[in-house]
């Protein structure tokens, strides 16, 4: 369709229309979501495993989590997903400020995440809560105690990176829409960072309880 | 014309400011159901549960699959089915091996909790029940 493709520069030739293109991006990011759902998967599944083999050692050692640091956080990054998706509202609109305005709050969100989880990681650290042979902590020990803290710097760390990787997609979203890049026929790319940070939202959810709560 | 297509099916401000309230009330029903002290199994499936609903609500509306469905809906249920099936599998083969294949003192096979054992920790796990031996035909 030349007449359309005229009226939209970024419609690539190989695609018949913006909207199979827009289609074709979105399920390209869902298949990458999927491979990061089955990355974490393997992660929960040693946390299963492991709390399945040592219930006590894990819910003595989880009484050592900070309950109020976790429940901020969940606020924290729950609030950013809505900024994210109201980000993504204004820029099918076309109010590339807006869109602007709220990205910047969303890696506002995700800095103050980070620097909260450094908190918690200090106290940890300062505990001697620390993984496998480096455990030290003369509170609690027992079979599986160490085993907790080794999955809860793993699968939060891991997490904690995919939100330092966010913020920069995120940041690169903000700059492009600034530029004037989106409009209303075309916001990919916001709608594509948006899902990668509503997944890290997704993963917190379920750290959160298993490592925090129970 | 992409925008229009689905323009009328589309969530708005208010939408998304009442998914993000029933977030925050699942988070706060999350916190006091921990506060309760329940048994940990029920611990577990509550604390689970609620996370499931915070998970569909962000995955729904958030991520736009109640909008867009189709293909993306697949691929998100693909991932499901594989999760169910690692975690799943994984966790029953655990729980159907033979004692001594798993860590020692892990407690499922332990005769009485790693806690309330004697103070000098047992070197030997604890017996098996003897199984009466075998014969050969």
């Amino acid at each position: 369709m030349p007449t359309e493709a005229a009226a939209t520069p970024q419609l690539a030739h190989h695609f018949p229309s913006l909207e199979a293109q827009e289609h074709a991006a979105r399920m390209g990011m869902w298949l990458f979501l999927a491979t990061e759902i089955l990355l974490f998967t393997v992660l929960f599944t040693a946390y299963a495993v492991y709390r399945f083999l040592f219930p006590t050692g894990f819910e003595d050692a989880s009484k050592f989590a900070h309950v109020a640091l976790g429940a901020t956080n969940t606020v924290v990054l729950i609030t950013s997903s809505l900024t994210v998706a109201l980000a993504i509202y204004y820029a099918r609109q076309g109010e590339s400020r807006k869109t602007v305005a709220l990205l910047a709050v969303t890696i506002a969100f995700g800095a103050a995440f980070l620097v909260l989880k450094g908190f918690e990681y200090h106290d940890h650290f300062v505990e001697g809560q620390l993984p496998g042979r480096y455990y030290h902590f003369e509170g609690l020990s027992g079979p599986g105690v160490s085993m907790y803290f080794t999955l809860y710097f793993l699968m939060t760390g891991l997490h904690g990176l995919h939100v330092v990787v966010g913020m920069g997609v995120l940041t690169w979203v903000a700059v492009r829409a600034a530029r004037g890049d989106f409009s209303r026929s075309y916001s990919t790319p916001v709608e594509l960072g948006g899902l990668y940070w509503h997944l890290v939202d997704l993963i917190w959810i379920f750290l959160f309880p298993l490592f925090y709560l129970l | 014309m992409a925008a229009t297509s689905h323009a009328h099916k589309e969530f708005g401000p208010a939408q998304y400011l009442a998914v993000w309230v029933g977030l925050l009330v699942l988070t706060a029903l999350t916190v006091a159901v921990w506060k309760m002290h329940f048994s940990l199994g029920t611990r577990v499936t509550l604390a689970l549960t609620i996370a499931t609903f915070k998970a569909g609500l962000v995955a729904l509306f958030f991520m736009h699959l109640w909008e867009h469905g189709g293909v993306t809906r697949l691929v998100m249920a693909t991932s499901l089915l594989f999760l169910v099936l690692l975690i799943g599998l994984v966790l029953a083969d655990n729980a159907t091996r033979f004692q001594y294949a798993n860590p020692p003192y892990s407690e499922p096979w332990l005769q009485v909790p790693y806690q309330q054992m004697a103070p000098p920790m047992q070197d030997q796990p604890p017996p098996l029940e003897a199984a009466p031996p075998q014969r050969r035909p």
